[in-house]
């Protein structure tokens, strides 16, 4: 049953990319297949170079790197939404993969789901 | 009654991201639904097969907009449970 993650937010700016990642992390924790597509704004997630000191929060590019290591399976960057904020491979980070978003992704999945 | 791989339940507004990923989404076997805001959609052309486009009825009559769908592909609450139902998979964007 495997289960796809759809985080379409920009980070920081709300909870809801958050809860999407604790929701990704608690299915890999307990051993169902995941992996977490980012789209739209959302892409901003996996730039490298996150540096949230100063507004209080953690890093999203260290929680991101823990993905591995819970399980996640794919962090999965849409090519469109990539090119629209200027996004190249080499500064996604590294466990990123680039991927076009459409009927075909989502069919290779279960379970499709957003947070918020 | 006319079955779907995916069923795509879409309750946001035109304007908003969310409702341009999801109709990137619709594969040819699929269906859409929409609900709530979404179905302000109704009042723009989308392209999509008229077929498989679906709006739930309820928010269409809230929002004054039944006259601008077709009855045929207006559905009530037990028609979104029938359309769920034949569907392998359902999206709530």
């Amino acid at each position: 049953m495997s289960t796809l993650i759809i985080i379409d937010q920009p980070p920081y700016g709300s909870w809801e990319g958050r809860e999407a990642l604790d929701m990704a992390f608690s299915l890999a924790a307990f051993d169902q297949p995941v992996s977490l597509l980012f789209c739209g704004a959302g892409v901003n997630w996996l730039r490298k170079g996150q540096d949230a000191a100063k507004v209080h929060q953690k890093s999203i590019e260290r929680n991101l790197s823990a993905a591995p290591i819970f399980g996640v399976e794919a962090l999965l960057a849409d090519s469109h939404a990539c090119d629209q904020y200027g996004l190249v491979e080499t500064e996604l980070l590294d466990q990123a993969t680039i991927t076009d978003f459409g009927p075909e992704l989502t069919a290779r999945f279960d379970h499709v789901a957003f947070a918020g | 009654m006319i079955s779907f791989k995916t069923l795509h339940i879409l309750n946001k507004p035109p304007d908003h991201s969310r409702f341009r990923l999801c109709l990137s989404a619709i594969g040819p076997e699929d269906g859409l639904l929409l609900t709530e805001n979404g179905v302000l959609a109704v009042t723009r052309r989308l392209g999509l097969n008229p077929e498989r486009c679906f709006a739930l009825s309820p928010d269409l009559e809230a929002r004054g907009l039944s006259s601008q769908f077709s009855k045929e592909q207006t559905v009530s609450f037990d028609g979104m449970v029938g359309l769920t139902a034949s569907a392998e998979n359902v999206i709530s964007w």
